[in-house]
């Protein structure tokens, strides 16, 4: 309950109110996709084609004569739910590694941080594209592809936190009185370094939604019909004199998404006061 | 106006600046984009490549070319005869005429040059050929295993351009990627795979055919070949001035292309054929019916009025409609019938739901459709999709890239359907796709049939003649196509485009695509 | 000095053997054959067999990894299979277009980048301030290819001041530089942005306002300069982003270099050309971590002392 309080407060402040709005919207649009759209996304029209901005298709269409903005609402559903869900897995993945490490220390610590260490100055597209050519192509590996990406960011981050409050007293105490290895990390050391994780991972989550576009783009994303912002802009380099709607508006929905979640985090970081110790590693 | 400030601005950064790998135009300096699918051709070794871009007939002159209308034209043979049972024959070769790197071209050259095809992937090119016998310095007679009425038409492709075999040997694995030499109006200055070739022109030449008005060297000094697998980005690049010829324009852009000032867009008959093969041997494709109304679900007319804006043909058979064989019984040529297609579907069992999806005994139709990288593949095959599912099929799209489709193919995975074209225009094209000797790949049917085999074996080495060559092909092209193994699509046609202000390129093609014969004749403004 | 960059240069040997165990790797991990792809339609067992001994893959995985590292440190990277020719001589013809991308973008991110950034400290809280922020916004979450879709279709086709594609000349850069440039300042501006206001805070700053040495000289003079290490710390660490927003770059203009080379290859499964352009990024990133590390040293000698 104080959790959604806090949030309220955030975007009630300008650049959170707006962030948040803009947030809701495309969250509203990846849920309710089919009652939202005005049309069947993956409905042809060939002879309507490429036709511009009007009354019935506010986008346009694009070169199969298909509904522009009925598509970038079900791409907000592949775009957020590929980028969540990957994420997500690495966010916890990365949690559990970092805590473990610096937790534990010794060997462990040491072999977790030499590979962190290693793909942390690899950017991400290239780790991604590396692991698409092992597991190939498709949604799924898209998902795994940019969770290992991302893997070395939040077991850094954790591990940095962890660290940080292993030699706290209180926690010191706890292993002194006995506890379990189990009770102090999730007990103790988890939920006070769960914060900058969660708000990092809101902002990767960000980077996430440019690497599925951009891996859509080169055309190792979701197969079609199925729509992404990414795959979208791919086919539309063709008809970029002819229908140049077909990458304007695709490309904007991933600023605009992207930009508010940047702001948002921002808020947050700002309202949580931990740009500190998001700035530690 | 604007492209004297572009080059300008071109001209004062590069003379400021450490990278300088090309050069601002200059005189009879020429710039052409290759046909989009010639973009990768990894050599020019005419022997082993089988994948070969029009450069290479500037590099190599061929024995004969063909014109248009089919007929050969001596280049390097100047006359040829052969027997009655077509079991030997003579070729005259033309006097005077040496290689780049200097060394003689005569009939030694011809008996080094045939036997080099024995165990490449081009080996069937000359395979009929027994053994090749000097008679003297500009005569050679070859013995034939089996009639062969096919040789010339062989003889006249990219693949028998003539190499020097001193150059060749001495080359070994790297001849074609590090240095390629001929007897062409071309030599290779420099090349670089996927991004560009630079050829100079061979002043020494004096071999022209019949089919140019040119036999000396060529106009044009330097001739630059970009390749740019994007079809946007070479329109653009002609309409900026970046280059002065596209080989290949891509149907979008044609009207755009046309409407443009300064311009010339030419269009000429097509030799490319968009079909869908079908796998026979994986279900539901090993039911006859099922094949059937896939095919017959492709909605060809849709696809070349919306796709193309009418321009081309549909294709309804295997073959280009320029090919005799091509003339098929009207009954056996495949046409969409979506009525017959879902009555099909029915009988073998699929029975439609409500959302008009089909399944049989639980199992719900969905299939893989194969296609491959590149914008035309991927929107005909996205359309191909929509078609399938209007009768009850649901294709998921897998989309790979040129070069890796074939091994995938040679995995003989549990494919299905693909959208793929070839290039070709000979007949025996029937016998590379649908061999039982290539299952897999190049036989991405999976077919083999017992009567198709006869067929097949009596059109490739039972014909004595070309009409009756002709007769037994056409015989073979029947059955294939009562057996449903693929979809025909569409026949697209090819045009080029190159900038009126630049270059003069004549305007009867004297041959079926753009090649060797008409670039001697290309003047540059 | 020279202690420090050879102490440095030693630390990087076990992460580049690391690097290369994962990169040789690869091609084992990938399922399928790669014999299929290079053997002809219709060749025959004998024909396989002969393939399978000439790349090695019939000996002992480790066999085939100290081969292919001792070639590898050689130059030798072995074969392409669909481009049939040397790997090093396919790298070798992309990598001075990536250099000159690369090292451009690198500039021009540094020098717009710390001058917007410093600007933006100075007039901190004013339009100018908001403009810039707003610029960093945009730069930094706009992906790559699609600001490189909108450059071309203003700067190339609308105006026709620069080539659409290709490098064939010098101009070709510009639009490029500029589409990896544009995520590279807004990194830099914000880094300097945040420094300069960090140690304008410092009390040495405020004892120099107190002594009346005018504010442009302490901005310039002292703030800048000290907020220069924090600039460089970044800016080697993302040395590798900048290699990465290459990628996508050099595919929006069909550039020759190697991300281009990646992508092809990568959708074709040509793997020795794969590893190869990854081995030669990896030690690029590599690089620019060492050269970082080699500037700090040289503003702050207190870690050359801690290298001891």
């Amino acid at each position: 309950m104080s959790a959604l309080r806090f949030l309220w407060g955030v975007a009630r402040t300008p650049r959170g109110a707006v962030s948040a709005a803009v947030l809701v919207l495309v969250i509203l649009c990846a849920l309710f996709a089919p009652w939202l759209a005005p049309y069947d996304y993956a409905i042809q029209n060939l002879p309507g084609a490429n036709t511009s901005p009007n009354a019935a298709h506010w986008m346009g269409t694009d070169e199969f004569g298909r509904d522009l903005m009925s598509r970038i609402i079900h791409g907000a559903r592949t775009s957020l739910s590929v980028a969540i869900t990957a994420i997500g897995i690495s966010v916890v993945a990365g949690m559990t590694l970092g805590a473990m490490a610096g937790y534990f220390g010794g060997i462990f610590d040491r072999v977790v941080t030499a590979v962190v260490d290693l793909t942390w100055s690899f950017p991400e597209i290239l780790i991604a594209l590396l692991l698409i050519a092992i597991i190939g192509t498709g949604t799924e590996s898209i998902i795994i592809a940019i969770a290992i990406a991302y893997l070395a960011q939040f077991t850094r981050l954790t591990r940095a936190q962890v660290m940080a409050l292993r030699s706290e007293t209180y926690v010191e105490a706890t292993v002194n009185l006995g506890a379990g290895h189990a009770h102090v990390i999730f007990r103790h050391l988890l939920p006070n370094a769960i914060t900058p994780v969660i708000v990092a991972g809101m902002l990767a989550t960000g980077d996430a939604i440019i690497l599925e576009a951009t891996l859509g783009f080169f055309g190792l994303g979701a197969q079609p019909p199925t729509p992404s912002w990414g795959a979208m802009m791919s086919s539309g380099t063709a008809q970029i004199f002819i229908a140049p709607w077909i990458i304007l508006f695709p490309g904007a929905a991933i600023a605009v998404t992207v930009i508010a979640i940047n702001l948002f985090g921002d808020a947050l970081i700002d309202a949580l006061d931990i740009r500190n110790r998001l700035r530690e590693v | 106006m604007k492209i004297f400030a572009r080059r300008l601005l071109a001209g004062a950064l590069l003379s400021s600046t450490f990278l300088m790998s090309g050069f601002a135009a200059v005189a009879q300096d020429v710039t052409m984009v290759l046909p989009a699918r010639e973009v990768g051709a990894p050599t020019y070794d005419p022997i082993r490549g089988t994948k070969l871009n029009v450069a290479t007939t500037l590099i190599y002159d061929r024995m004969m070319l063909q014109d248009a209308d089919q007929s050969f034209h001596g280049q390097l043979a100047t006359e040829w005869s052969v027997t009655e049972d077509g079991m030997e024959w003579v070729f005259k070769l033309r006097p005077g005429v040496s290689f780049h790197d200097g060394e003689p071209f005569n009939a030694a050259t011809i008996a080094w040059w045939i036997p080099k095809f024995a165990g490449t992937e081009n080996a069937f090119m000359t395979e009929a050929i027994a053994s090749v016998e000097i008679i003297d310095d500009l005569t050679v007679k070859f013995t034939m295993k089996n009639p062969d009425p096919n040789l010339l038409s062989n003889m006249a492709t990219t693949f028998m351009g003539v190499p020097s075999p001193k150059a060749y040997d001495a080359m070994g694995d790297g001849y074609g990627v590090t240095g390629a030499v001929g007897t062409g109006p071309f030599k290779l200055e420099s090349f670089t795979v996927g991004q560009e070739t630079v050829l100079v022109r061979n002043d020494a030449y004096t071999s022209g055919s019949a089919l140019s008005e040119n036999k000396g060297p060529a106009h044009i000094a330097r001739l630059t070949f970009r390749e740019i697998a994007d079809d946007s980005t070479a329109f653009l690049e002609l309409k900026t001035g970046g280059v002065d010829m596209l080989l290949s324009v891509p149907a979008d852009f044609r009207t755009t292309m046309e409407a443009e000032a300064g311009l010339t867009v030419v269009t000429m008959p097509g030799r490319e054929l968009f079909y869908m093969p079908i796998n026979t041997t994986v279900a539901p494709f090993d039911d006859i019916k099922v094949r059937q109304a896939a095919a017959l679900a492709v909605n060809q007319p849709e696809i070349l009025a919306n796709l193309y804006g009418g321009i081309g043909a549909v294709a309804d058979t295997f073959l280009t409609a320029a090919l005799l064989e091509g003339k098929v019984k009207d009954e056996l040529r495949i046409s969409y019938d979506p009525d017959r297609a879902k009555a099909l579907l029915d009988e073998a069992g699929w029975v439609a739901a409500a959302d008009g999806t089909r399944s049989k005994d639980g199992t719900p139709m969905t299939v893989k459709l194969w296609t491959q990288n590149g914008t035309e593949f991927r929107r005909i095959t996205e359309v191909i999709q929509a078609q399938l599912a209007a009768v009850g099929i649901t294709a998921e799209i897998t989309v790979l890239d040129p070069a890796s489709i074939n091994d995938e193919y040679k995995k003989m995975t549990e494919h299905q359907l693909a959208v793929r074209s070839y290039s070709y225009e000979n007949a025996d094209i029937l016998d590379w796709f649908f061999s039982a000797e290539r299952l897999g790949y190049p036989n991405v049917s999976m077919w083999t049939d017992a009567v198709a085999e006869e067929l097949r074996i009596k059109a490739m080495t039972g014909s004595r003649t070309w009409d009756e060559r002709v007769v037994n092909f056409t015989a073979y092209h029947e059955y294939v196509l009562t057996q449903f193994v693929f979809a025909p699509i569409y026949q697209p046609v090819q045009s080029y485009a190159f900038t009126t202000d630049a270059l003069m390129v004549p305007e009867v093609i004297r041959s079926t695509r753009v090649q060797s014969q008409t670039f001697l004749d290309i003047m540059v403004k | 000095m020279l202690l420090f960059i050879v102490k440095r240069l030693l630390l990087l040997i076990p992460v580049f053997l690391a690097i290369s165990v994962v990169i040789f790797m690869l091609v084992h991990l990938v399922p399928g054959d790669p014999i299929d792809s290079i053997l002809r339609v219709g060749a025959t067992p004998a024909e396989r067999a002969a393939l399978v001994a000439r790349y090695g893959l019939d000996q002992p995985i480790l066999t085939q990894y100290v081969t292919w590292f001792g070639k590898m440190v050689l130059g030798d990277l072995g074969d392409a299979i669909i481009l049939r020719r040397p790997v090093a001589d396919l790298i070798a013809m992309n990598l001075p277009h990536s250099l000159a991308l690369g090292s451009l973008a690198l500039v021009f991110s540094t020098v717009v980048g710390i001058t917007a950034g410093a600007l933006a400290a100075i007039f901190r809280d004013t339009w100018f301030d908001r403009g810039v922020m707003t610029l960093i916004l945009l730069g930094s979450t706009v992906p790559s290819f699609w600001l490189g879709l909108l450059m071309i279709m203003l700067f190339a086709v609308t105006l026709g001041w620069f080539p659409v594609s290709g490098a064939r000349t010098a101009s070709a850069l510009v639009l490029p530089v500029l589409t990896i440039g544009l995520g590279g300042v807004a990194l830099v501006a914000r880094v300097t942005r945040v420094a300069m206001m960090d140690i304008a805070r410092r009390d040495f700053v405020m004892m120099l306002h107190a002594k009346g040495v005018s504010r442009w000289r302490i901005e310039l003079g002292s703030v800048l300069r000290h907020a220069m290490m924090p600039v460089v710390t970044i800016l080697s660490l993302r040395i590798g982003w900048i290699l990465g927003g290459a990628v996508a770059v050099e595919f929006v203009f069909a550039r020759p270099g190697l991300g281009s080379l990646l992508i092809t290859s990568l959708n074709q499964r040509d793997y020795p050309v794969v590893q190869g352009c990854l081995l030669m990024l990896a030690i690029a990133v590599m690089l620019g971590t060492l050269l970082g590390d080699i500037l700090q040293a040289m503003m702050d000698p207190r870690i050359r002392e801690g290298m001891k």
